[in-house]
């Protein structure tokens, strides 16, 4: 038998919701200038990762935007996800995700994390949004470091996405 | 000079912005996801683009392109395929809130045939 653990968002009234969201996004704001960031690969091929490294590279440097990398995940305010959650890595992906503190935020990094290239099977979940809830989802394969900047900027409220907004279509008439 | 010596005592400021002063130019030169022209993507090209596409980004809903950038992987084999109509797009802000912000639907001209 195949086990999952799939976590269903908490059951609230509407006034509960809203309040639960305004108390997030303060606490995002907080979070602003000192964010602590945890990867995990759940079966990437791990170019997910080295684009990863390459933000505390002196080019990029998150540092100054006041993103750190931790090594535990009991210190990290931020999950970045990598890979297509395969089944074998379940039980780590759960005990990370209970021992990150809340508010946490999840961000599934890369194409294999948003279900582009593999499918669900016995092997793996698919996507990472099928075993977790995800606040941001960063597409890319891999994703530039500077789409994870522009990703984290968008985690902690600093920048709006703008994906939402481009048609990805020349001439829209027909 | 006096202006920069004075910026390197403020503490608690971050050095520079988030890009210090728009994105770079190689950035445009990275993979990105392809931009389709409408007026020339009809329903036969857009079934030979779904059949390239390795990662299932491109599936066709009748008179529709449905564009899944979050699927996508920026391989450029859809580029290689129809150098006309489709052209890479430059953009790296992709970051999106929602799964369904990344599903883009591209409408279809009518077959000349």
């Amino acid at each position: 038998m195949t086990r999952t653990w799939v976590r269903e968002p908490p059951v609230m009234s509407d006034d509960t919701a809203a309040a639960a969201e305004s108390l997030r996004a303060s606490v995002r704001r907080m979070f602003g200038r000192s964010l602590h960031i945890r990867t995990i690969d759940t079966g990437t091929c791990a170019v997910c990762e080295q684009e990863i490294r390459l933000l505390a590279a002196p080019h990029y440097d998150l540092h100054r935007l006041g993103f750190f990398f931790t090594p535990g995940p009991r210190h990290a305010d931020l999950l970045m996800i990598t890979g297509p959650a395969v089944r074998a890595f379940d039980v780590a992906l759960r005990k990370t995700l209970d021992a990150t503190p809340e508010p946490k935020i999840v961000l599934a990094v890369g194409a294999c994390a948003l279900g582009g290239v593999y499918p669900a099977d016995p092997f793996t979940h698919g996507a990472v949004d099928k075993v977790t809830p995800v606040d941001v989802y960063v597409p890319g394969c891999p994703p530039s470091p500077m789409t994870l900047l522009h990703a984290l900027m968008v985690a902690v409220h600093r920048l709006h996405e703008k994906v939402s907004t481009l048609s990805f279509c020349d001439g829209n008439e027909p | 000079m006096v202006a920069w010596f004075m910026r390197g005592l403020r503490r608690g400021v971050v050095t520079t912005r988030y890009p210090l002063a728009g994105p770079e130019p190689w950035v445009s030169e990275l993979p990105s996801p392809p931009v389709f022209d409408a007026t020339q993507l009809d329903v036969d090209v857009a079934d030979a683009l779904v059949v390239v596409c390795p990662s299932g980004a491109l599936r066709r809903a009748n008179q529709a392109l449905v564009y899944d950038v979050g699927a996508c992987t920026a391989c450029g084999r859809c580029l290689a395929a129809a150098p006309q109509i489709v052209r890479p797009s430059g953009v790296f802000e992709l970051a999106a809130t929602a799964r369904e912000q990344l599903i883009k639907h591209i409408p279809l001209r009518k077959s000349s045939t």
